[in-house]
């Protein structure tokens, strides 16, 4: 059959050219290639929280610098193995989702954005205020993972360490999406009366969400550290929260494939704006509202869009429904 | 704590509470008129400023000139942004709000930052910045400034929209669109007059906080604390708004005195997540208030 | 012991009182239906009982348990299901999805399990979708799987809300207006398919139906409410010769 056919092709495929490709990339552009992983675990963990539990969080980047300092903490400092400073980094921003999700429960909308607005700010200010911990403004130094007792010191053998734990991630939420667990996330963000008159509990599930994109927020922010090298504080403000937002809105909201454009897109889209430093900030902001206003399904939402526009048959017959307060971003 | 530094720090907070109700002001009254919360107004309140630091460094005109042309150009970049961007999101899920006008502030600020880059600039005031003594006691002559131009805003909005046509108009829309409608008042050129209101007070937050931490790209930060404000306060309550800013600018004072400078932001936010638990709708807000 | 009581129930909203002192009590598998002009309190009644809305009096129990306290998602856990006078299916999610979703809490495979995707959880989805696509096929909705539910037209999400609240194997089902919007046709045949399905499966049912002739011969007895309150109960024939009914929808509008 042709589904199966397809699947004994692109399967293979996509394994070759993620593991015979990048030996053929230069240097920077493998740094690259190791920043959109990270992105694509950011993307991936806030589209499950905002695009399909359709909960609004400003402060993932909070979650991202608790992982991010408490994997570089035990490795670099305190000497843990990073490939145990690391999910246990991971679980450390998992802890604060879950305190997140206490205030968040009773939250929708403008108030939720304003509650994880407000604990990003707190988590700014903790960072600063612990510069013993922390390194405050100054930041901190992360050094490379090493890997029985090699240390990965290029960003070609780095590449191969996190591609694989990248993999399992992004297949981990795939197959969180096509579960139970997943349509719980769409059906409280569609109707949160009709998921309760099936049994689903919106505060449960809303702390489950919460919980998932802190996990992979922290995780991320354990693996950005060892690429990139250093922990910056301000790399993790608003500015930084945006930019995740807008992986997910320029990408696709509420679909692992949208997670992956938006995060490979946007990571390589500074680049080619490199000529333009200072209006890199600017075209971004642009273009997340253009995304916003005029695209709103993203670029994966540019194919189906296309196949109606073209195919015949694009209706079942009848007047539609008319969508009340309108469906879901 | 003695009583004179008890007083500076009175004044202290009662000026950057004004400021605070001010920029609070700015975002309630556009929300209690159109249901969408600008995430992007603090982006307004830096435009304020710079927009006069413009006026002061290419024109001649003196700075009591200089406010109220700056808050009616002001008042027309509100107009402009209402009809091109907030108008399409009227109707638009919350998420695409905040982020939306999150992403249209960024776009002013980044835009300012381009050709102004970080400097810090100043905008000279007309009147002298030593300190008024009285006995121990020393006071800032900008916080008097600030104080009394938020009193006589408010009072003037007071006027505005208890005795106004324009006002009563925009008091009919926030509380029911479809009656104002019927009523024979244009619910769009509402809500772009609350939008150049809104912008307008913004502006003049900016204006007023110039002196005291300069002209920089980051001023607009301040609209946290303003929303910190209008939560406290409650959403569709003006003076909801200028009571939780004022009151915020004196926790805010006075626990920076005790903990330091930093740890006072801390306990701004707590504040703010400690509300929204346990009276989401603030001090005068209703239990029922939700967008239209 | 009574499969579902009602006892002096009453529901106020700021001051109105929507419903006052009703009370009903249901033998299991009974097919009971709620008559009532506009207004009537009937769905004031139906949310209350799914706890979407607090009593101000009264109890409400199933099987003797008290749910009157209850969080929604429990109550629908204890076996209380519904559908909605406004439909409320998952927009942007396939028909079959909005389906799945209705199995939702008899699927045993958990997050863990499904994360990993071990082999009970495949298991356990490939026989959630039969048993949602068997459902699918009983309201006719077999060659809508994978449309979107918002693009569809409003009866086929009626019968969407229906098979969905099937799904989640509900001991009492309560429909709110489950008819409206469709053709004589259409009404007929899902009625047919819900009174059948019903039966199969043992679920009782109360029905708020505007359309008389549809309750008239679905339901094993009414009751009936006007202003909040219950003003007659009864088999069908009694209650269409009550005067106090007959008074009450003259009075305010008269059905087909």
């Amino acid at each position: 059959m042709p589904a199966d056919r397809a699947r004994w092709f692109w399967w293979p495929a996509i394994a070759a050219v993620l593991l015979l490709t990048p030996p053929l990339l230069g240097t920077y552009q493998l740094y690259l290639v190791n920043i959109a992983l990270v992105n694509i675990v950011l993307a991936i963990g806030l589209n499950l929280l905002t695009g399909n539990a359709g909960q609004i969080s400003l402060c993932n980047s909070s979650f991202m610098a608790i992982g991010a300092y408490a994997c570089t903490l035990l490795s670099t400092k305190l000497g843990l193995s990073f490939w145990l400073a690391l999910p246990v980094g991971g679980i450390v921003a998992m802890s604060f989702g879950c305190v997140l999700a206490l205030p968040a429960m009773r939250l929708s909308g403008f108030y939720l954005a304003l509650a994880t607005l407000g604990f990003l700010e707190i988590t700014q200010t903790m960072i600063e205020e612990f510069p013993g911990i922390t390194g405050g403004i100054r930041g901190m130094i992360a050094s490379r993972p090493t890997l029985f007792g090699w240390k990965l010191g290029s960003d070609l053998a780095l590449y191969y360490a996190f591609m694989p734990i990248v993999a399992c991630l992004v297949l981990v939420a795939r197959n969180l999406i096509r579960s139970p667990v997943g349509r719980a996330f769409d059906a409280i963000r569609n109707s949160v009366p009709a998921a309760q008159s099936l049994g689903i509990s919106p505060v449960r599930t809303k702390l489950i969400a919460f919980a998932i994109a802190a996990l992979y927020a922290g995780l991320a922010g354990g693996l950005g550290a060892a690429v990139v090298g250093f922990i910056d504080p301000v790399e993790y403000g608003t500015g930084a929260s945006l930019r995740h937002v807008t992986f997910i809105v320029v990408g696709g909201i509420g679909s692992i494939s949208g997670s992956l454009v938006g995060a490979i897109v946007l990571t390589v889209l500074p680049e080619l704006l490199r000529g333009l430093k200072e209006y890199s900030d600017f075209v971004y902001a642009a273009l997340l509202l253009a995304f916003l206003l005029l695209l709103p399904k993203g670029l994966v939402g540019l194919g189906p869009m296309a196949a109606r526009l073209w195919s015949r048959e694009g209706r079942v017959s009848g007047p539609p429904l008319e969508a009340r307060g309108g469906p879901a971003p | 704590m003695s009583a004179d530094i008890a007083l500076q720090l009175l004044f202290s907070g009662l000026s950057v509470g004004s400021v605070y109700a001010l920029v609070a002001l700015a975002l309630v009254i556009p929300f209690k008129a159109s249901g969408v919360l600008n995430f992007g107004q603090g982006e307004m309140v830096t435009l304020g400023a710079y927009i006069a630091l413009a006026l002061s460094l290419t024109t001649p005109l003196p700075y009591y000139a200089i406010v109220p042309l700056t808050l009616a150009l002001a008042a027309l970049v509100g107009v402009a942004f209402e009809r091109l961007f907030i108008r399409p999101l009227v109707r638009a899920p919350e998420f695409t709000i905040v982020i939306g006008t999150f992403a249209l502030g960024l776009m002013v600020k980044f835009a300012i930052r381009l050709y102004w880059q970080d400097n810090v600039y100043s905008l000279s005031v007309p009147f002298s910045t030593n300190p008024w003594i009285f006995g121990d006691v020393r006071i800032n002559p900008v916080f008097v400034s600030i104080i009394a131009c938020a009193v006589a805003l408010v009072a003037a909005l007071a006027f505005f929209f208890q005795r106004t046509r324009a006002g009563k108009a925009m008091r009919a829309v926030s509380q029911n669109q479809e009656a104002a409608r019927l009523m024979g008042i244009s619910v769009e050129r509402v809500f772009s007059s609350t939008w150049a209101l809104g912008t307008a007070i913004a502006a003049l937050a900016g204006i007023l906080f110039a002196p005291v931490t300069g002209i920089h790209p980051e001023i607009g930060n301040l609209i946290l604390k303003a929303f910190v404000a209008a939560v406290i306060g409650g959403f569709d309550s003006l003076p909801g708004a200028v009571v939780g800013g004022l009151l915020l600018g004196l926790i805010e004072t006075f626990s920076g005195a005790i903990v330091g400078s930093t740890f006072k932001n801390v306990i701004a936010f707590a504040v703010l997540i400690l509300v929204l638990l346990v009276r989401p709708y603030g001090i005068f807000g209703s239990a029922g208030a939700r967008r239209v | 012991m009574t499969f579902f009581v009602l006892d002096a129930v009453s529901v106020t909203f700021g001051g109105v009182i929507a419903v006052r002192d009703v009370s009903l009590s249901l033998e299991r598998g009974e097919i009971r239906g709620l008559i009532g002009p506009n207004g009537a309190g009937k769905t004031s009644l139906i949310n209350a009982v799914t706890g979407m809305v607090p009593i101000s009096g009264g109890r409400i129990a199933l099987e003797e348990r008290e749910i009157g306290r209850l969080a929604p998602h429990q109550i629908a856990a204890l076996g209380i299901g519904r559908t909605f006078q406004h439909v409320e299916i998952f927009a942007d999610q396939t028909v079959l999805t909005n389906v799945l979703t209705g199995l939702h809490r008899h699927l045993s495979h958990g997050l863990w399990s499904s994360a990993l995707m071990l082999p009970s959880a495949r298991r356990g989805e490939a026989a959630a979708r039969r048993e949602a696509e068997g459902l699918l096929e009983a309201f006719d909705l077999g060659s809508y799987g994978d449309a979107v539910a918002g693009d569809l037209p409003y009866g086929i999400l009626k019968r969407l809300d229906l098979a969905r609240a099937l799904a989640a194997r509900p001991k009492l089902l309560l429909l709110d207006e489950p008819t409206s919007g469709m053709s004589e046709v259409e009404a007929a045949a899902t009625i047919a398919t819900a009174r059948g399905l019903a039966r199969d499966r043992d679920i009782t049912l109360l029905v708020i139906e505007h359309n008389m002739r549809v309750i008239m011969a679905l339901a094993d007895r009414l009751t009936v409410l006007h202003h909040g309150e219950k003003i007659a109960e009864g088999t069908p024939a009694e209650v269409q010769a009550d005067p106090l009914v007959i008074d009450a929808y003259l009075g305010d509008h008269a059905d087909a």
